[in-house]
């Protein structure tokens, strides 16, 4: 399965001369909790609602300079098209709960942790389902084809 | 996804309880229609760019209806 496929939300951006305020009103209208920040469609960065808080609110940094001053960057992100074996690998190892996903170094759209659980939770359920139905029905193995 | 200038992006909600969001497509960026798109948020007049997911619905804006 590609990272691609696994997507569940739209992904928005923008540019980082926007202003912190213009990124706060773009989260609540889209309601997501970050945004990609891309230069000429490269992403250069992430920012997300947490940083607008621990970042600006919190240090005082005025609304209408421009967001780049808050993001992430360099930001870790993952091919489109890589197994998304390689997305559970950076989860684990970047302990964040977000990913931009690119494909050849332009943003397409971000993956959270949440897209893969509710997959994996799809998964488990459709493998539950037969060991459930036999516990709670019992064993419909068909009888031998020479017994009376 | 194949947008034109002027048609609307619904977003469905992602919990029960939460709101549809929507946005209008004012600028075209990948070739013939696709996206990204950029796109300005309700009254706010606030732009971004917009990568629709699973999640988006396109509403064509009727130019003719319109009188455009």
């Amino acid at each position: 399965m590609r990272v691609g496929s696994m997507i569940r939300r739209s992904g928005v951006a923008i540019r980082g001369g926007q202003s912190i305020e213009e990124a706060a009103v773009i989260m609540e209208r889209a309601g997501v909790g970050a945004l990609a920040v891309v230069e000429s469609g490269r992403l250069v960065g992430l920012v997300t609602d947490r940083d607008l808080v621990r970042r600006g609110l919190a240090r005082g940094v005025a609304p209408d300079r421009p967001v780049a001053a808050l993001m992430s960057t360099p930001v870790v992100s993952i091919d489109a098209d890589l197994d998304v074996r390689e997305a559970f690998a950076l989860f684990r190892r970047t302990g964040g709960r977000r990913l931009p996903v690119v494909r050849n170094g332009a943003f397409v759209g971000m993956l959270t942790i949440d897209d893969l659980l509710i997959n994996v939770a799809g998964e488990l359920a459709d493998l539950a389902r037969p060991v459930t139905a036999e516990v709670v029905f019992g064993d419909h193995e068909p009888a031998p084809a020479d017994s009376d | 996804m194949k947008a034109n200038i002027g048609d609307r992006i619904v977003i469905r909600g992602h919990r029960v309880g939460e709101p549809d969001r929507d946005c209008e497509v004012i600028e075209i960026h990948g070739e013939d229609g696709s996206p990204p798109y950029l796109v300005r948020w309700g009254d706010s007049g606030h732009e971004s760019l917009f990568f629709p997911g699973p999640d988006a619905e396109l509403e064509h804006y009727d130019r003719a209806a319109n009188g455009v």
